[in-house]
């Protein structure tokens, strides 16, 4: 994919959120997004027509992160109010409440079966919960982080987390193994490459790091942004060709995955730039920010 | 009631019995027969069928009413029936009160009821119609409530009622209060007055009451001047006429309020428009309907079958349109056809009433023709200031002078003339000034090969000027471009900033310099420098594929942000080749710019050979760093390998089944707790918790806290200081050891070592030295065996002893992250050199042990395990050394469990010795079955440090730390934030 393919051009901004917009997400198949806000609420968009759909109210808090199952049925939600909700998508109802994280909550997945949802907390454990029955207590406590752990990633046998405390740590049901690789500075979200192989983990010290997931090599870093004090995401291109992540200055840039360079980089919002997600197929990206505003970006 | 009765006086109601019932009864029937019945009705009593007096009416206070008091009967209270259906419909009835009277009550109000008739008239209805007439001829003078005819049915003018019209008589008219303070003496000497003076004119006075205007001009002054002397007391509330609101201006809002005259001009539109036809349907659009039609909102259309609703209209709108609605309304055919003599009139809506256009105004509108334009005017604006670029054509410019023989001379002054033409002057002054000493850079103050520089110079800044001068539609001047950041800033006074100082000084950052430069403007398309560059180094003549590319390669670099597809040009070599050429183009660009820059340019290829090749093998090893970013700030050794460590993890088998996964542990037992990872978390947590009890007490104690690994070791020894106080004050406190059994019966491995240390640490103290002989014997016995159970050597005492103390201490950069209120996910940076310090700090460990020991000897007995362990651990490491002298450091944990079993088992020793050998089987018992405690006591603790809670926590203090713990969570954030700020700095300082 050349560098004149990346979505830079502004299709939509999604208004809605009163307040900062912490996250927001594509759905599987890339037709809806998810956003999660400082208003306690969770939105849902048709982003390609700039629509707002519907609107997920019953956090106490704010909510930080918002995945939705790969069937479109059901979300799960956490934020400041430590707990996972557990919500079907339709009526806009929570049918669970999961508790149990001692601190927020910062990021939540489902797997791949949208059984269990994996949640990371301020509390310094990862903590995986039960869908399929009604029980409210974890299934499985992670706690070997010794920070905060700040976002976590599921592939079909591993869970993998990142923490503050500078380790992504991977744990694979297999062979029940915990790989820990340090990478020293603190971490704030990770992201995994679309081959499965690699983690991009955005750093507290404005640096990206592409980490190889089988070896523990540091393959890449990636710098030009500013991400020192807040949680901001990154991810990967659906072609893996490039590397796009938001910085606290309203910027969002493009680099290229494998020599690292600023492929590109634009003013998208104006605040911070708090998340951003990718099309699984299209050229395409949102991205949202501290200003409220969701942008929808296309090529 | 009987004949005896007669003799006694009675005071007060008898009580009465149940016989006087019975017998009121008898007498109830007997009146019933008829003998009482000639009473006259006041004398009557009445009485229910059981002769029990009754009063009736249940709200004059009679003792029983209705039945048994209720509105009910005998059969119970039913409702009012309602019963409708569609053929017979239930009539809705009007209840009043005559519907819950009694007959007599009915003729009770018949004959009280006193009440006012209108009708009352000596002459039938003529009053009536007399008002009527009387409403019809004041309705003509103002506007009616109800705008528009009114049918006369309807609206029956009310007539002043005889009370009124009695009082008028009397000399009471509209807005005087009837009833004056009588109070007032002069009112009452008014009065006696007006009696005299009625009495004196009785001839006259019934004409004189009767129309009160006609009083004499004398009478009707004396009467009316106290009405102006207290007008408080005399007048009552004024009547108003209450005319409709018929404008649609706010409530009390008065557009005529400074214009007066409009509001005349509408009173007389308004009675014109009564004086057509006020009753005409015509008009019915003016007053109901007319004034919306002007107020409808602009922009809204309004349907042909649509109404014109509320909604409709704007209610922004000022009231000022009036006049327009005005104007619309003699836009009607048949009303001018109606009002062709109003028309006339109005036909000049401007003019005031009473006024008239003026045929010549005063005010004209005075008009100035344009400046003439000199006719030599030659429409071309010169820049000021003597600034280079392009104004220089008619200057000759320095002559033409041959090249220095030096080649490397003439690169320098090539180079220095290009970065001079594009930075401006300031850049040659600092290079001037930092290169003074040396000789190389003699031509800028006018030395060797200064006549060629100048030349170079004026020419380069010819070529710009040219450029420029293509680039003039776009909107940079030239002059706005040549206001550089360094020139504002030299005029303005400024130190020169840092960037532009580097720019000369450090080659490091001259390519990013240049590149900052080269993207802050866009104009320039082809960098001079770099082609001149490519001019000078050709660092891959050999190869003119590769040197193609490695031009392309620094366009590209220079040029800044888009990178074509094909970066490396080079399809047909493989990824790692490719990056390696990128990493060797990197290094000869950067070497190149160096030579160029660097004091001896003779040097240049050598060392960018020099470079290169250091530059390969920094890659070669490296891997894939960039070297801008080693040559830039960070100098930090690259850790391309990340510290990886792998650990066992148990995944629950219900988690495994929702992946679908098989469980890597099915049918096993349950994992040993894995040595190296608990071993890290021991020493982490416990370390990190001393920590960060040390920062709690450092910064309750107000001192500063040098987080610095250099500092560590002091700190550690303070920190050991402070905890060796905190553990003996937490020695004061007594612990129930007996109710934390109760509760936590399931951790009774764990209390009873505790509590064996408690009770022992007393007879231990006594018989030390005599022993330790047994002691060693029977650790070893004990070991073996446990070894011999597990397979392995496992220290789960010990961390549990350890993770005591620093299980319950926060996780370090935790709090740290609390900082999320703000505007969103905030997360400060934790320290991560968590890990040196707290090595160093274990380091240290060993010597605030020795530190505690004599405090510990003294205070054996202390109930803080933590200290307790580390004595007896203490004492008992000289055995172990004895014993086994061969265990490295790496075993330092599995040693410490030994000795902290040893210590258990020693103290047990010295209870065995009290005691019989009976505890001691208890004790082997709780042995065999350690590994599946060793498990429960591994995830019991794991809880415990998630909590930071006091499960295992038996003792005070630990529980001390945990509180200290809770409460720094707390309130810590902005402590914490604090800290690692200055961590922060301090690492990067």
């Amino acid at each position: 994919m050349s560098v004149a393919d990346l979505p830079k051009t502004e299709a939509n901004v999604l208004r809605g959120h009163e307040g900062a917009v912490l996250a927001a997400r594509f759905n599987s198949d890339g037709n809806y997004c998810l956003s999660a806000g400082k208003d306690r609420t969770i939105r849902l968009w048709n982003p390609h027509r700039g629509i707002h759909i519907k609107t997920y109210k019953s956090h106490g808090r704010e909510v930080r992160d918002v995945h939705v199952t790969s069937d479109n049925s059901k979300l799960c939600s956490c934020g400041g109010d430590r707990q996972i909700f557990y919500w079907d998508v339709a009526t806009g109802k929570v049918i669970r409440k999961f508790r149990g994280h001692e601190g927020e909550v910062n990021a939540v997945k489902f797997n791949e079966y949208s059984s269990v949802v994996v949640s990371a907390g301020f509390d310094q454990s990862l903590r995986a919960w039960d869908c399929r029955s009604h029980s409210n207590e974890p299934i499985q406590i992670i706690d070997t982080f010794t920070d905060s752990v700040m976002s976590v990633c599921l592939t079909k046998t591993e869970i993998i987390g990142g923490s503050v405390d500078g380790t992504v740590r991977t744990f694979d049901m297999r062979i029940g193994r915990e790989v820990s690789d340090d990478l020293g500075q603190p971490v704030n979200c990770i992201s995994m490459s679309n081959d499965g192989n690699c983690i991009l983990a955005s750093c507290l010290d404005s640096t990206l790091r592409l980490i190889d997931r089988s070896s523990g090599e540091l393959l890449q870093q990636y710098k030009g942004h500013t991400c020192k004090s807040y949680k901001l995401d990154c991810c990967i291109t659906n072609t893996d060709a490039h590397v796009t992540g938001g910085s606290e200055d309203g910027f969002i840039f493009f680099w290229d995955l494998v020599d690292a360079s600023v492929a590109t980089k634009f003013r998208a919002h104006s605040s911070v730039v708090t998340s951003v997600s990718y099309h699984p197929k299209d050229n395409c990206m949102i991205s949202s920010s501290v200003d409220g505003t969701i942008k929808v970006w296309k090529s | 009631m009987d004949r005896e009765e007669d003799d006694f006086v009675f005071y007060g109601t008898p009580i009465e019995r149940e016989e006087e019932i019975i017998s009121r009864k008898k007498k109830a029937v007997a009146e019933a027969s008829g003998n009482l019945r000639t009473l006259v009705p006041w004398k009557q009593e009445v009485r229910d069928e059981e002769g029990r007096r009754r009063f009736h009416g249940a709200f004059s206070g009679g003792f029983s009413a209705g039945y048994y008091n209720t509105v009910g009967s005998k059969e119970g209270w039913t409702p009012q029936s309602f019963v409708s259906s569609r053929k017979n419909r239930a009539e809705v009835k009007q209840q009043n009160i005559l519907n819950f009277l009694d007959e007599d009550e009915k003729e009770e109000l018949e004959g009280q009821s006193l009440g006012t008739s209108l009708q009352f008239d000596t002459f039938g209805f003529t009053a009536a119609e007399l008002a009527r007439k009387q409403a019809e001829k004041e309705q003509q003078k103002r506007p009616s409530a109800i705008p528009g005819p009114v049918p006369d049915e309807l609206v029956l003018p009310s007539t002043d009622s005889i009370g009124v019209k009695l009082l008028l008589k009397m000399g009471w008219r509209h807005g005087r209060s009837i009833r004056d303070s009588h109070t007032n003496k002069s009112y009452d000497a008014r009065r006696e007055a007006r009696k005299a003076f009625l009495a004196f004119s009785s001839s006259d006075a019934k004409k004189q009451t009767a129309d009160p205007e006609s009083v004499p001009g004398e009478l009707e002054s004396y009467i009316d001047l106290p009405a102006g002397d207290d007008v408080q007391s005399s007048e009552s509330t004024p009547v108003y006429v209450l005319y409709p609101k018929q404008d649609l201006h706010g409530l009390g809002f008065d557009p005529y309020k400074h214009a007066p005259e409009f509001r005349e001009k509408k009173r007389s539109r308004l009675s014109d428009n009564k004086g057509i036809g006020y009753r005409s349907a015509l008009s019915m659009d003016n007053n109901l309907f007319g004034f919306k039609s002007g107020k409808v909102a602009p922009g809204f259309g309004i349907g042909a079958l649509e109404e014109l609703d509320a909604e409709d209209e704007d209610v922004y709108a000022s009231g000022y349109d009036f006049e327009e609605t005005y104007v619309e309304d003699i836009d009607e055919p048949s009303r001018s056809i109606m009002q062709g003599k109003q028309k006339s009139v109005r036909k000049e809506p401007g003019v005031l009433s009473g006024f008239r256009l003026a045929l010549n105004s005063d005010y004209q509108h005075e008009r100035f023709d344009p400046p003439v334009v000199p006719k030599d005017f030659v429409p071309h604006h010169k820049f000021p200031g003597p600034l280079e670029t392009g104004y220089k054509l008619g200057d000759p410019g320095p002559p033409e002078v041959l090249p220095p023989e030096d080649s490397n001379l003439k690169l320098l002054i090539d180079g220095v003339a290009t970065l001079v033409a594009r930075c401006g002057k300031l850049f040659e002054d600092l290079s001037r000034e930092k290169n003074q000493s040396n000789p190389l850079f003699s031509f800028l103050v006018g030395g060797n090969g200064h006549d060629y520089y100048a030349r170079k110079l004026w020419e380069e800044q010819q070529k710009r000027g040219d450029h420029t001068k293509q680039k003039l539609d776009v909107k940079l001047s030239p002059h706005m471009q040549k206001m550089t950041a360094e020139s504002r800033g030299q005029i303005l006074g400024e130190r020169p900033l840092e960037r532009s100082a580097k720019d000369s000084s450090s080659s490091a950052t001259s390519a990013d310099a240049i590149q900052l430069q080269y993207n802050l403007s866009d104009t320039f398309t082809k960098p001079a420098l770099h082609g001149e560059m490519l001019e000078a180094a050709k660092p891959f003549k050999e190869d003119p594929a590769k040197q193609e590319r490695f031009e392309r390669f620094l366009k590209e670099k220079y040029q800044g942000g888009l990178r074509s597809t094909e970066s490396g040009g080079a399809s047909h070599m493989s990824e790692a080749a490719r990056a390696r050429e990128r990493m060797d183009f990197e290094a000869a660009a950067e070497a190149i710019q160096k030579g160029k820059w660097s004091k001896d340019s003779k040097l240049s290829t050598s060392q960018f050979m020099e470079y290169l090749s250091s530059g390969g093998m920094q890659f070669t090893s490296g891997g894939l760093a960039q070297a801008k970013d080693t040559q830039t700030e960070n100098s930090i050794t690259k850790e391309v390998h990340l510290k990886r460590k792998e650990y066992q993890w148990r995944p629950s088998p219900i988690l495994c089944k929702r992946f679908d996964l098989i469980d890597p542990y099915m049918g096993k037992p349950p994992p040993a707790p894995r040595m190296k990872s608990k071993m890290e978390t021991l020493i982490f947590t416990s370390d990190s918790g001393k920590d960060t009890k040390a920062e709690e007490i450092v910064i309750a104690k107000g001192v500063s806290f040098p987080v610095a690994q250099s500092d560590a070791q002091g700190l550690s020894k303070d920190v050991a200081d402070k905890e060796s106080e905190v553990e003996i004050e937490a020695e004061n406190v007594e612990r129930p050891v007996d109710l934390y059994k109760a509760i936590f019966s399931d951790d009774s491995d764990d209390e009873e070592d505790t509590s064996i240390h408690n009770e022992v640490g007393n007879p231990e103290k006594k018989g030390e030295a005599a022993n330790t002989t047994l002691n060693r014997l029977i650790a070893g016995d004990f070991l073996e065996s446990l070894g011999k159970e597990l397979g392995l050597e496992v220290p789960p005492e010990l961390s549990s002893s350890m993770n005591k103390v620093g299980n319950s201490v926060p996780p370090k950069g935790t709090a740290t992250v609390n900082s999320v209120d703000s505007d969103i996910l905030r997360v400060d940076n934790a320290p991560s050199s968590n890990h040196e310090i707290l090595h160093s700090q274990e380091i240290a460990r060993d010597g605030p042990r020795g530190n505690i020991e004599p405090v510990n000897g003294n205070s054996a007995r202390s109930n803080s395990k933590y200290t307790e362990t580390g004595s007896l651990g203490n004492q008992f490491d000289k055995i172990i050394l004895e014993k086994a002298p061969q265990e490295d450091r790496k075993a330092k944990t599995p040693s410490r469990r030994h000795r902290n079993l040893s210590s258990s088992s020693s103290s047990e020793d010295e209870r065995s010795k009290k005691r019989s050998g009976q505890h001691r089987h208890r004790y082997s018992d709780s042995d065999s079955d350690s590994s599946s405690d060793h498990r429960d006591r591994h995830r019991s603790r794991s809880k415990g440090r998630r909590k930071g809670s006091s499960r295992e926590k038996s003792s005070s203090s630990s529980r001390k730390h945990s509180k200290h713990h809770k409460h720094r969570s707390r309130d810590s954030p902005e402590k914490e934030r604090s800290e690692t700020k200055r961590d922060k700095h301090k690492r990067r300082g």
